[in-house]
């Protein structure tokens, strides 16, 4: 148990991404980025607009090729895997809430198909299977939004906030070895976002998940995690975890990110929270 | 009477194809044009087996091999050389012309006389009627494996890569795979349909491909813009249905009196027209709002001079 809790699951070794490079657009996104995740760390990433977050989490989710550097996932070197194959070891919601799930697909449907990640998929047996069923209402039912009543129902009519949820038990259904989070609260109404942050605080907890989150919301990345690294045009320019993390206020924030940036934080969540 | 017992028996044939063309239509959101050589590829494939004396059952999976032989190659130049669907679909097709044409050694093969299909194995002596038991009993068999497939863990996962790709490779389906899988399905069937085909008609051309896909296409609307909102397995069954209706009103056309050389450009009328009955709904929908909305100022600006 010891060894466990102080292996690297992530571990990203000077990353470097570029967008059109060789033209005069030539945008060097991510520039050198060092950065090791140890089992169960659960990580905010703040920033501001452009500063290379969702190209750091889609560089580890493999839907953005790399450009020069490593990306290790539990010592296993993943930089030149593809999605699918790293979906094994990954659990991902998106900011958008409709991208989580397929929305012609029922509730179950939609769990069935997170259940098997990472494994092969046989034509013989039945996609949903009854016992299935049973793990899907339990975890349905931790959620609180009356959900495991709505097994049959297309994923596509239920709301934004409903579809995050499930995406979010889809991603941790099958225990990740690393889940990604990009802004996965942005899209939804306070309230909604409320609960959501929640569950994904009680899951991480729970499965003792190492997670990295990316958040506009102040509030939330000083509240959730024991870690938070915050980016700069493409570099990491504060990383705090334990004691002087918990210690962290949303003006100290403010501060630190003037102090890098030169700018304000000009952000609505920043200004609401 | 007559026109109804032929258009349900061609539709029955024909519904085949469209199934067929259904699945990558629908499941994987593309027009896949090598229907229209898959098609005859059935057909002659069949007729060449046929012609040499083989089981006519056994030369009817050959052309449903064939088929699906034929949605590989597809399917491979979609997914793993990432040609456009549509290219792709115009690159096999044309391939497919020659294809057949060596498959059957020549333009046509006539099946008239002494052969054996899968219609002399039916103790019917009207062939109309043998053509639609034959049918039926394929359909049946087709919708059911289907309907099984599709709700396999594999099923599962090929019905998600059209439905939303992102979230598939986020949960490991390999979605170049399932295409793949659904493209040579596909053309299977379509292949299969013209296997039917050939031996009911009692012979295969190698031009007989051209228009299929509209007509399969037509089939498919026609069952959406009736029935929507069912399950897969039901909305199968209406694309029999749909093509059914489809033979019908082509052979009321015909009977009409239209040029059958003008046909298949009936054939494409029809199908815009279909095509575009959701926009013109829309429209219609949107009038009518524009217009109950006017009404609703009217009243609003009334009560205000009364106030
Ligand atoms: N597909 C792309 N092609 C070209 N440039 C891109 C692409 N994606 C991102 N960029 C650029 O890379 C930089 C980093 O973008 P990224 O999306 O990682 O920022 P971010 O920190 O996630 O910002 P936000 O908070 O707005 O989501 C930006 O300058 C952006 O314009
Ligand atoms: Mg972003």
């Amino acid at each position: 148990m010891t060894k466990t809790q102080t292996e690297d699951i992530l571990e990203i070794r000077r990353l470097h991404q570029y967008f059109e490079r060789g033209t005069v657009n030539e945008n060097h996104a991510l520039k050198g980025i060092n950065l090791t995740l140890k089992a169960g760390d659960f990580v905010s990433v703040i920033g501001g607009n452009g500063a290379g977050k969702s190209t750091l989490l889609n560089s580890v989710a493999g839907s953005l090729p790399v450009d020069t550097g490593h990306i290790l996932i539990n010592q296993t070197d993943v930089t030149y895997q593809s999605v699918e194959k790293r979906a094994k070891l990954i659990g991902r919601v998106f900011q958008d809430p409709k991208m989580g799930t397929a929305p012609l697909l029922t509730v179950e449907e939609n769990l069935a198909l997170a259940l098997r990640r990472g494994e092969w998929r046989n034509f013989w047996s039945s996609g949903v299977k009854r016992r299935d069923r049973k793990l899907f209402q339990e975890r349905l039912a931790t959620l609180g939004l009356g959900l495991e009543n709505r097994l049959t129902t297309d994923i596509g009519l239920l709301s934004g906030g409903q579809r995050q949820a499930i995406t979010l038990l889809m991603a941790t259904l099958k225990n990740p070895a690393l889940l990604l989070l990009d802004e996965h609260t942005a899209a939804l109404d306070p309230k909604t976002s409320a609960i959501v942050m929640r569950l994904t605080n009680q899951l991480v907890a729970e499965l003792h998940l190492t997670t990295l989150m990316i958040t506009h919301n102040m509030t939330d990345a000083i509240k959730y995690g024991n870690r938070l690294i915050m980016l700069d045009h493409g570099r990491i320019v504060v990383d705090i975890s334990g004691k002087d993390k918990q210690q962290l206020t949303v003006s100290d924030l403010l501060d630190l990110f003037k102090a890098n940036s030169g700018q304000e934080m000009n952000d609505d969540a920043v200004l609401l929270s | 009477m007559d026109i109804v017992v032929s258009s349900i028996s061609l539709g029955i044939l024909w519904s085949v194809m469209a199934i067929g063309v259904y699945l990558t239509f629908r499941i994987l959101d593309i027009a896949d044009m090598t229907a229209e050589g898959s098609f005859p590829l059935g057909a002659a494939i069949t007729a060449h087996q046929i012609v040499n004396g083989t089981n006519p059952i056994v030369a009817t999976l050959l052309g449903f091999l064939g088929g699906c032989a034929a949605g590989f190659v597809s399917g491979f130049l979609h997914t793993k050389l990432k040609i456009p669907a549509l290219l792709t679909g115009i690159l096999t097709l044309t391939g497919l012309y020659s294809v057949n044409l060596f498959v059957m050694g020549k333009a046509n093969v006539s099946l008239i006389g002494d052969v054996k299909t899968v219609l002399t194995l039916m103790p019917i002596s009207d062939q109309t009627i043998a053509a639609i038991v034959i049918g039926t009993i394929v359909l049946v068999v087709v919708i059911a494996l289907l309907v099984f497939f599709f709700n396999t863990e594999m099923g599962l996962a090929a019905r998600a890569v059209g439905d939303n790709e992102q979230m598939s490779l986020a949960n490991g389906i390999s979605t170049d795979n399932m295409k793949m899988v659904v493209y040579m399905i596909s053309n299977g069937l379509i292949a299969l349909s013209g296997s039917l085909m050939t031996q009911i008609n009692g012979y295969a051309d190698s031009s007989m491909g051209i228009g299929t896909l509209v007509i399969a296409l037509a089939a498919i609307i026609i069952a959406e813009v009736i029935i929507h909102n069912v399950s897969f397995g039901v909305r199968l069954i209406t694309i029999v249905g749909g093509a059914i209706i489809y033979r019908f009103i082509i052979a009321i056309v015909l009977w009409l009196g239209v040029d059958p050389n003008s046909l298949r450009l009936f054939y494409s009328l029809m199908l815009a027209l279909f095509l575009s009955l959701p926009l013109l709904r829309q429209l219609i929908k949107q009038r009518e709002r524009r217009h109950q909305n006017r009404l609703a100022n009217l009243d609003r600006e009334e009560e205000q001079t009364n106030d």
